[in-house]
């Protein structure tokens, strides 16, 4: 299966601006559990951001992509987020620390996108990575290891 | 030790995961559907853990400053991005601006709240991060 639409700039900037994001929920949710539990820190935003979810169908009211309804197991992807935090609260508590658990983090999520796009998983399209791929995830990977363990420390 | 290097690892995976479930479920509705269908059987999730094993209320949240509470508007914009990337570039193009995205914006808070930091490794690691974007921006999706 190929995609119907090529890769554009603005493709590339949204995913690269969501990157951004996650920085500020870092921050956010990470202020949240020093004054509350850690499970509260990721059941607030959870319920405000339903709330908002809901406030953001109801004025847009966007069209669905397909006529066929979608699989149930395509729903969960909440619970795996659920349990994301779960895993990473604990890997952080132990020796590994945060840089150590982001580390880890990183290279599994790398190598799960890398198996998803070579098997076209759940039924999306299938993409063979190139080399160009591999010498993009080499540098960013490198980039990233430094900024982990070496960039803010004392 | 080897117990939360798997966890940690597991984290990562998991994370994958999420984003190709979301996804698939964009494709069939569209980006803001797959972030509130991610967001509501996220908080019965939570909210069945807490049920269970407790430790949802505790020190004093009301406390913190107002812009703590700010991440969930924030989350539904990025789990809304992530489902509408991963449908155009592929899971691994998204994983790896994501994970740009965020190490470089990292360091730009970092140095707005003047965090200390070692300038060579915020200059190289920013550097190699950039140029890994460019040499994966001109990459031809095959398949």
């Amino acid at each position: 299966m190929s995609t119907d639409n090529p890769p554009r700039f603005i493709h590339y900037l949204g995913a690269f601006a969501a990157g951004g994001l996650i920085t500020l929920m870092l921050l956010t949710n990470g202020t949240l559990a020093q004054y509350g539990t850690l499970l509260f820190s990721s059941w607030v935003p959870h319920l405000t951001g339903t709330v908002l979810a809901i406030l953001i169908l109801l004025t847009l009211r966007p069209a669905r992509a397909a006529p066929k309804r979608p699989p149930l197991w395509a729903y969960l992807g909440g619970v795996s987020g659920g349990l994301t935090v779960v895993a990473t609260s604990a890997a952080m508590n132990s020796a590994l620390a945060l840089s150590g658990t982001i580390a880890l983090g990183l290279a599994g999520q790398i190598v799960f996108s890398l198996f998803a796009d070579a098997k076209g998983l759940f039924g999306m399209a299938q993409r063979m990575p190139g080399w160009r791929d591999f010498a993009g995830l080499a540098l960013i990977t490198a980039g990233a290891l430094i900024l982990i363990f070496y960039g803010s420390a004392p | 030790m080897s117990l939360f290097i798997i966890l940690a690892i597991g984290a990562g995976l998991l994370v994958g995961l999420s984003r190709q479930l979301n996804g698939r479920l964009a494709l069939s509705t569209n980006a803001w559907e797959s972030s509130f269908w991610n967001h509501i059987v996220g908080l019965a999730f939570v909210s069945l853990i807490a049920l269970l094993a407790g430790g949802l209320f505790g020190g004093a949240p009301l406390d913190a400053p107002w812009w703590a509470y700010m991440g969930g508007p924030i989350g539904v914009l990025f789990i809304a991005a992530g489902s509408w990337a991963i449908n155009r570039i592929g899971a691994a193009q998204t994983a790896m601006l994501i994970i740009a995205g965020q190490m470089i914006s990292g360091v730009a808070i970092d140095i707005a709240m003047g965090v200390q930091g070692q300038l060579w490794a915020r200059a190289l690691g920013v550097a190699l991060i950039l140029g890994g974007m460019w040499v994966t921006r001109t990459a031809k999706a095959k398949g």
